[in-house]
Order: C-alpha cells, then structure tokens, then sequence
C-alpha cells in the first residue's frame, strides 16, 4: 500500500503530473492549489515512503522563491479594482490583488510539490524504459539518454580532477572575477571534449553490440500498466477537479 | 526527422545534455536565491544560459532537431537526476528548444554565423516567455514590469547564449574533438556566408 | 578484404594503402604497428562502424561471409561480429552486468523467454556469474575487460574483435586474461582479430600477425613467432645523496572509507621510483594525495615543486598552442624552452592546440609543460599505457637525462619490462597499503614478493638470469 506510488506506472505518473500543472495554469484563486498541495502531501502520506526529512530540505529553495513570488507580485501587481486592505508605505493593496498574489505563490508550491513527487518516487531507469515501451519514444533517443544519465558520475569525477589539476598548475595566478570566468571557460573545454570522446565511444559500443536504433519486439523486463495505476489515475483525477470547483465557487 | 541522425551524434546530445544539465541545475539553485531577494526578474539576466545547450548543438550538428532534441534531453536528464523542478521541465525545454529551432528553420538551415546563433538566442527567449507568461502567469504583473523582463530574457538569450554558446564551441573546435561532425567540414563555406 | 584503400575526410594521404588479407574460420590473428598507423581503422572498418560513421572514402572490396559488407543492412554484421574496445570504461551503456547482456539480446530481437536462459549460460562460460547483479563501474579494469567479451559472447558471434585489450591490466590480470581466452576460443572456435603492442604477453596465443607500416600499408604477413620483448640499454644509476622527496605518514580517507593506509617514504635527487601494484591498489590515489589534490593527513616534503602527469593528460591543458602550454608557468626562459621542445620533439608542432595532436605527443607535451615549470619531482600515471616501442624508448631516454641532471622521478606503471629497465626502486601497492621500498636489483628475482601484487618478472632478460642464479 505505502509503495503504491513508487510502483506507478512512470509514463501515466509523468502524464497525469503535467496535465496537472497545465491545467492549474488557468486558475487564479488561491484555493485550488492551495486545496491541491494539501491533497498531494496526503497522497505521499498515503501511498509512499520518503524521506521527509530530504523533502523539506528540498522544498527550502522553492519556498524561498514562492516568497519572492509574492511581494513582486504585490507590488508590481497590475493596478487593479478593489477594495484597499493594507496601505504599507505609499503602495495601495486591494483584496483583489492579495487573492491573486497568494494564488501564483500557492501555485509555485504546488507546482514543486508536483515535482518532487514525481522525483522522489520514480526511479530514472524505469522512467525511461516506460517512455520507451508507452509513449513510443524511439529506443535510439531512450537509450542514449540511459548512456547520458549512466555516464553522469564519469563527467562529475572527471570535472573535478581538471579542477583540481588546474588548480594545481595555477596556485600563483592572479584570483579576480575575471580570471575565475577565464578558469572556469578552461574546465569546460576539456570537460566537453571529453564527452564528445566518450560519445563517439559509447555510440560504436551500442552499434557492435547490434544496435539498429528499431523499435523492439521484446523486452527483458516489460514495464506494464497495472490496475493500481488506473486507480492512482482517478485518485489524482479527483484531486484535480474537486480542487478546481471547490476553489472557484468559494472565490466567488 | 530521426531517421538521418548518426547514433553518435545522438550520443553526444545526450552527454551534452548531461554536462548542461548539470549546469542548469546550478544556476536554478543561484536563481531561486536571487528570485527570493528580488522577485522573478532575478532570473530574466541570465536566461541565456538555459538555451546555450541548443545552440551550441546546433553550430556543431547542423541538422534539423539539433536544437530541440538536446535542450529537451538536458531537460530530461534533470529530471533524471531527480533534483529541482521536475517533469514541467521538459515542458519548458521543449519550448526553449522550439525557440532556437525556429530561428533555424527560418534561415533553412544554411547559415550559422553569429548573427543566426544570436537570432537563436532570441528565438529561444520570446518562446520561452510567451509559454512563462500562462504557466507562471506574469499576466497578473504589471505591463511595464513585464516588458523590462521580456526586454532583459532577449538580451540575455543573444549574448549569453548567442555569442557565449559560439564561444565555447569555437573553442571545442579548435581541440580537433570535433572531426566528424559537421561542423569541420563545412567550416570553409561558412566563412564566406 | 582485398585492396582496400582508406581516407578521413579531412586529410589527403590514405590512413591504410591497398590492404589485402584474408582469414579463416577459427584463425587468431594479431595486427601489430606503431601508434598511429591505422589500426584501429581497420578493425572499425571490419565490424561497418566505419566508413558510415565517420564520412571517409573507401576504394575496394571487403567481403565478409562471402559478402559485400555494402550489402548487409546496418547492424546485421555486428551479430555476427563481436568487439571489444580498448578502453573500459567507455563500452557499456547500461548500469550494471545482466542489463547489459539483456541490452545487447534485446537487440538481436531474442524472444524474452530465451534472454534469460542465454545469460546465465554465458555467465557460466565466462565465469562471471557471481557479478551477475553487479554495478559495471564498480569492477575493476580487468573484471570490466572480462563483461565487455561476455558481451561479445553472448551474440554467438563468429569473429571476435579486439582492440588492445590489456592496455590498463596489471601483468598477472592480463596473463590470465589471455589463458582464459585461450580456453575459450578452443571451446567455442571462434575466430579472433587483435590489435596489441604487448605482444610478448600474449606468448604463444596467436598463429599469425599482420604488420602495418606508418602509410598504412601491409609490411608483413606471417605466421607468428615468439615476440620478443623490448630491450632497453643500461643505464647507470644517477642517484644523487640530497633527499628530493619526504613523506611521511601519509594517508587518504574519503568519505569513511581509508582508501591509502598510512606509509612513509623518502627518495633523493637524481633517483627513479616505480610504483607498482594490482588495478585499484590506490597507485592513482597516491599520487594524487602527493600533489594534494586529496585531502591527507601526514606530511610531505617539499610540497610545492612537485609536478604531475595525470593518467589523462588532457585534465592539464589550459591554452590553445603547445608553445604557451609550455610557457604557461612563465618561470623558463625562451631558450631554455626551445631546448625543451626540441628535445620532445614538439618543435614541429609548436603551434598546434595540444587536444588535436596524437596520445604520445600529449604526453609530451604534459611532461614538457611540467618540466618547463622546472619542477625537480616528477610524478607520472601511468605514461607507458597504449604506447608503441618507439615510444616506450623516448620516453626512457627522457626519464634518464632529466634523472641525471638531478630530477626525482615517481612513475606508476604496468610494463614490467620498462620498469626492470628505468628503475632505481620500486614501491609495491597493495590494498592501498605500501608493502615496502624494494632496491630494483634485487626485486625482479623474489618471484613470490611478485605475484603476490599480481606483478610478473619482465619477459626476456631477466629470466635468463633467473636461471643462472
Ligand atoms: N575521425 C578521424 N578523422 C581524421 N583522422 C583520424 C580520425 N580518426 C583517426 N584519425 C587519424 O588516423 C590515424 C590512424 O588512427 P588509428 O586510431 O587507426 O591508429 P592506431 O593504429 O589504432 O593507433 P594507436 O596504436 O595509437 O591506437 C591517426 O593518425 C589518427 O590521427
Ligand atoms: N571516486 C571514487 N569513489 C569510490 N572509490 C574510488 C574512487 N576512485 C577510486 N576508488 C577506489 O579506490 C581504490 C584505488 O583506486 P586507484 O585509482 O588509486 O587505483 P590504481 O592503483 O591507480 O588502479 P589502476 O591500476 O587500475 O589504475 C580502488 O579500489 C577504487 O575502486
Ligand atoms: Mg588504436
Ligand atoms: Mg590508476
């Protein structure tokens, strides 16, 4: 039960995430998402196991974001109707304008808490393969991101020895902001020469080992589409809808 | 539109997808702090560096989808790398991607001098606002503050991502990394363009 | 393949001139020549991955099967035609060993029933079984070469590719690379195709060697006869009495874990280390805790004029021209550099981007750039991996004159031979532990010592002598 969400099919989970973010774009009312985000930590209460811990942390950036949301939005708000609420300096600030800042700020949050949701609950291989055998995404495009992603922490260590060496190389040299822009122009050319390299290398890897870039016929380990999904499905459906009225008839 | 792509030069989308990737999501962390302390027009300066990727994909590959394919694969590996913003980022890489690749198309894939690569950069900036002005609603913003943004993401989209993205391919060029693809072997002919 | 004649797009003269050889089902074959020549062309050009994927011109026929290899659809003949690239970390494209084998079965359109049955049985055959569920990056080189020919395997190829397969092996790994493979080939009766420098570490295995001259032409064409190793002149030795280099309780800890155990060590002036051990005995890392790329605990004296030639020399490059990558550090005077590059042989290409040029010259440029920051103790990883045996020799004449002119030289390397030959020590890794400091006149005879750091005596000289003592 509480590893529902983990095991979602990744290609409906990524399908229902964005048709939800698209339709909470048309929403102005702070209700919804609001209402939204308090359905998607229920969710995650529910059906996952995670790090809350890790989750805060990464929350931490996005609300810091959403707040800088909401004073621009309240200062440099369209000037609107209203009635004036709060009159802190010489700036004037309607009930209108407040509802609609507090509903873009609502909606970073929700939109966050979308992703980490699909982030923390979807593991990237399995992302991938899903795309590949549901949404028809071409196998040369899937598996060369699979080469990408499992070159990552090649990229990562190497960056980090041409820091280093260079830095090496360059203990006597002068440290202003523009030699740190010149220096920092200096790793990413070997980085990047480095992953041209190992592109070349990886694409002939895949082409002997039969590669022909053709959708496949059969899969070692099929990703299929369970019933727990269909329910997830309309669980979220409901979510969506029921945020969505509520929210517009009590903004009325 | 896949069907003339070398595996390698797929490849390499995707590697540079990763190496962008990472990048990306470095500044994402910076942004959030500025955007924080001064609103959403922290980020409007150095939009630019979200559309490097496409354009310096396309100076090397010269191909239909050379500028779509990579900014949507960076995306792709961000999400992958499981930090940040999520699956909406595909969406606005698709955008982004769709921007630079326009700019192309208009010049039907001849040219790539810096002044189409700047044009890109543009192209990238207006796509990636129009589809900012419904998802984060700047609508609800003021329209003199809206224009200062719109006016900042194309500056930043030509020179940041425009010449920037020129520069380091340039400079990857001259490695000889890049014999191969296209961008040794048609280096006389775009002099002259 | 008859007549073949190839080129790059971008240069006039052919990389390989009328090459003509045919091979027959169950033949082991060997493609020796130096750095450069066009080796590995060949061997892409016999699996297709060229000339489609690189645009150059091919004149002349390859047949493979009794057929045009014009005629198969892409990736056909590579079902039938099994590779194994040169470096290990770059082959793979899933995470870990059994998604790779069901990578490569998925390809060939295997029904999902068999893909299981087929990788266990070739787990079995390569005896891998054990790394079944195993993260690849986490394996060492020689384990990594070992998955990449399961791999090849497991297509039932006929032919099976090989591009210097025991560059990055320490000697003991790559001897029993070869054994394994010659038990192999005998079950299976494949046909083998390699491209190798080392051919003495291969002894008996191939029946035939295929020779390339540097303008890509077939020099020779014979059956194979015992190769001899490399024989370097004697060198005097050149240590000097003032200690160059001081260390003393050095250790590395990262994240937890002791990944170098705390050693003690001190060399003099003038005087050439080897370090040797097993793949992943922390040789890398103890250098790297030398120059201090590591954090370390312990101390090392001097620590400023140390200079460093990492594994992959292009991590140092930081200008367009070799010329300024030499000059960089600004501390040699335009004589004293033009010297140095003469020398190195770089003068030719002084105003080349060092990324464009070969490997050897690379290296070259490294070390110039390195010994032009007049740094008096040197550090190397590995400089004699994938190098040809003229090379190997410019390099030992280099190492020796900067030795005698009272430079310290620390060098990781698997090449036994050149080891035996430059060395005035020898320090032994083993576990990221240092199991001693070893006189080099005495070490090459403890055979026991040896192997238990999965080192073998050099081929050639040293035997002989063994025999008389
Ligand atoms: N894509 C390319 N475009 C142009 N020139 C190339 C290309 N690839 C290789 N070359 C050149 O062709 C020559 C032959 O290269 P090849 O890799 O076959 O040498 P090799 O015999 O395998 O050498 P090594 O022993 O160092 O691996 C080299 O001089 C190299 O610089
Ligand atoms: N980034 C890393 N993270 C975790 N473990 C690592 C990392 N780099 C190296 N190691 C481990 O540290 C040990 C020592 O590695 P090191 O690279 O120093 O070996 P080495 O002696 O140079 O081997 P080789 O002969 O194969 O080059 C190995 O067991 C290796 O797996
Ligand atoms: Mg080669
Ligand atoms: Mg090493």
């Amino acid at each position: 039960m509480n590893l529902l969400l983990h095991n979602m099919n990744p290609s409906i989970k990524f399908v229902i995430v964005t048709v939800s973010m698209i339709v909470m774009a048309f929403f102005f009312n702070p209700i919804t998402p609001l209402l939204f985000c308090c359905g998607i930590i229920l969710f995650q209460l529910l059906f996952s196991r995670i790090n809350w811990k890790l989750w805060t942390f990464s929350m931490l950036p996005f609300l810091i974001a959403a707040f800088g949301y909401l004073w621009t939005t309240l200062i440099f708000a369209k000037s609107s109707t209203g009635n004036i609420i709060w009159t802190p300096f010489f700036l004037e600030i309607t009930d209108q304008q407040l509802d609609l800042a507090l509903s873009l700020t609502f909606r970073v949050l929700a939109f966050s808490m979308l992703s980490l949701l699909f982030a923390f609950t979807t593991d990237p291989v399995k992302f991938v393969m899903s795309l590949m055998q549901q949404l028809k995404l071409t196998p040369k495009i899937a598996y060369s991101v699979l080469v990408g992603y499992h070159f990552l922490p090649f990229i990562k260590d190497e960056f980090l020895q041409i820091k280093q060496v260079h830095k090496m190389r360059t203990h006597n040299q002068p440290t202003s902001k523009w030699h740190r822009s010149k220096a920092a122009y200096r790793m990413l050319i070997p980085t990047l020469a480095g992953a041209v390299r190992k592109a070349e290398r990886a694409a002939f890897a895949m082409e002997a080992r039969g590669f022909t870039g053709e959708a496949r016929q059969s899969f070692f380990h099929p990703i299929i589409i369970k019933q727990s999904d269909i329910l997830l499905s309309m669980l979220f459906s409901i979510l969506l809808i029921g945020s969505c009225t509520i929210g517009v008839t009590l903004s009325r | 539109m896949l069907k003339d792509w070398k595996l390698k030069e797929v490849v390499l989308m995707s590697l540079f997808g990763v190496v962008f990737g990472i990048v990306y999501l470095i500044f994402i962390h910076i942004g959030n702090i500025w955007a924080g302390l001064i609103g959403p027009i922290a980020y409007e300066w150095m939009f630019g560096i979200w559309f490097i990727v496409s354009i310096i994909s396309m100076y090397i590959i010269r191909k239909p989808g050379a500028a779509l394919l990579p900014e949507t694969l960076a995306a792709l590996i961000e999400v992958l790398l499981g930090n940040a913003v999520g699956p909406r980022l595909i969406l606005s890489g698709i955008v982004q991607g769709l921007g630079a690749e326009a700019a192309f198309a208009v010049t039907r894939y001849r040219h790539f001098n810096l002044a189409v690569l700047m044009l890109a950069g543009a192209g990238s900036a207006v796509f990636s606002f129009i589809y900012g002005y419904f998802i984060s609603g700047y609508a609800a913003l003021d329209p003199a503050l809206v224009a200062w943004m719109f006016t900042l993401r194309v500056l930043s989209g030509m020179i940041i991502a425009g010449i920037g993205g020129k520069y380091i391919a340039d400079g990857l060029l001259a490695t000889g990394s890049l014999r191969g693809y296209a961008i040794s072997h048609s280096r006389k002919g775009d002099a002259s363009a | 393949m008859s007549n073949v004649t190839f080129h790059f797009p971008d240069r006039r003269d052919p990389v390989l001139e009328n090459v003509s050889f045919a091979v027959r089902a169950g033949e082991r074959l060997v493609i020796s020549g130096a750095s450069g020549c066009g080796k590995s062309t060949l061997l892409l050009l016999l699996n297709r991955l060229y000339p489609f994927n690189c645009d150059g011109t091919i004149q002349g026929d390859i047949w493979l099967f009794g057929k045009k290899t014009e005629d198969f659809v892409p990736g056909e003949i590579n079902q039938q035609i099994a590779t194994v690239f040169q470096d290990p970390d770059t082959q793979f494209c899933m995470p870990t060993v059994e998604e790779e084998l069901a990578f490569t079965l998925e390809n060939l359109n295997v029904p999902s029933a068999d893909i299981e049955t087929r990788i266990a049985s070739v787990l079995e055959l390569t005896s891998l079984s054990d790394f079944r569920y195993t993260k690849i990056h986490s394996l060492s080189g020689g384990l990594k070469q070992r998955v990449a020919v399961a791999c090849a395997l497991v297509m039932n190829p006929k032919i099976l590719l090989l591009d210097e397969p025991l560059a990055h092996l320490d000697p003991l790994t790559s001897k029993k690379f070869v054994q394994w493979l010659d038990t192999l080939q005998k079950r299976v009766n494949l046909t083998i195709i390699a491209v190798e420098h080392r051919l003495a570490s291969w002894n008996r295995f191939f029946t035939r060697e295929i020779c390339l001259g540097n303008s890509g032409k077939v020099l020779a064409d014979r059956p194979f006869i015992d190769a001899k190793p490399l024989v370097f002149p004697a060198h005097l030795s050149s240590i000097r009495q003032d200690e160059a280099l001081h260390v003393s309780n050095l250790a590395v800890t990262i994240a937890g874990e002791n990944r170098l155990l705390p050693m003690s060590f001190s060399m003099n002036s003038g005087e050439v280390t080897i370090i040797a051990g097993p793949n992943g005995s922390g040789k890398t890392t103890l250098l790297k805790a030398l120059v201090g790329i590591l954090n370390t605990s312990g101390s090392v004296k001097p620590c400023l004029q140390l200079g460093y030639v990492p594994q992959t020399p292009e991590y140092m490059f930081l200008t367009s021209t070799i010329k300024q990558e030499l000059a960089f550090s600004q501390n040699a005077s335009s004589e004293e550099l033009t010297t140095l590059m003469d020398r190195l042989d770089l003068l030719r290409i002084a105003e080349s981007n060092p990324f464009s040029v070969s490997h050897g010259q690379k290296r070259r440029v490294a070390i110039g750039a390195m010994l032009a920051d007049k740094r008096n103790v040197l550090l190397m990883d590995e400089p004699t991996a994938g190098q040809d045996a003229a090379s190997l020799r410019e390099l030992y004449e280099l190492i020796r004159q900067r030795a005698a002119d009272g430079d310290a030289f620390l060098i990781v390397t698997h090449d036994m031979s050149f080891a035996y030959a430059v060395a005035d020590s020898v320090l032994l890794l083993k576990n990221g532990s240092l199991s001693g400091k070893f006189d080099s006149s005495d070490i090459w005879y403890k055979q026991d010592l040896l192997f238990s750091h999965q080192l073998l005596p050099p081929e050639g000289d040293v035997k002989d002598e063994l025999v008389v003592t």
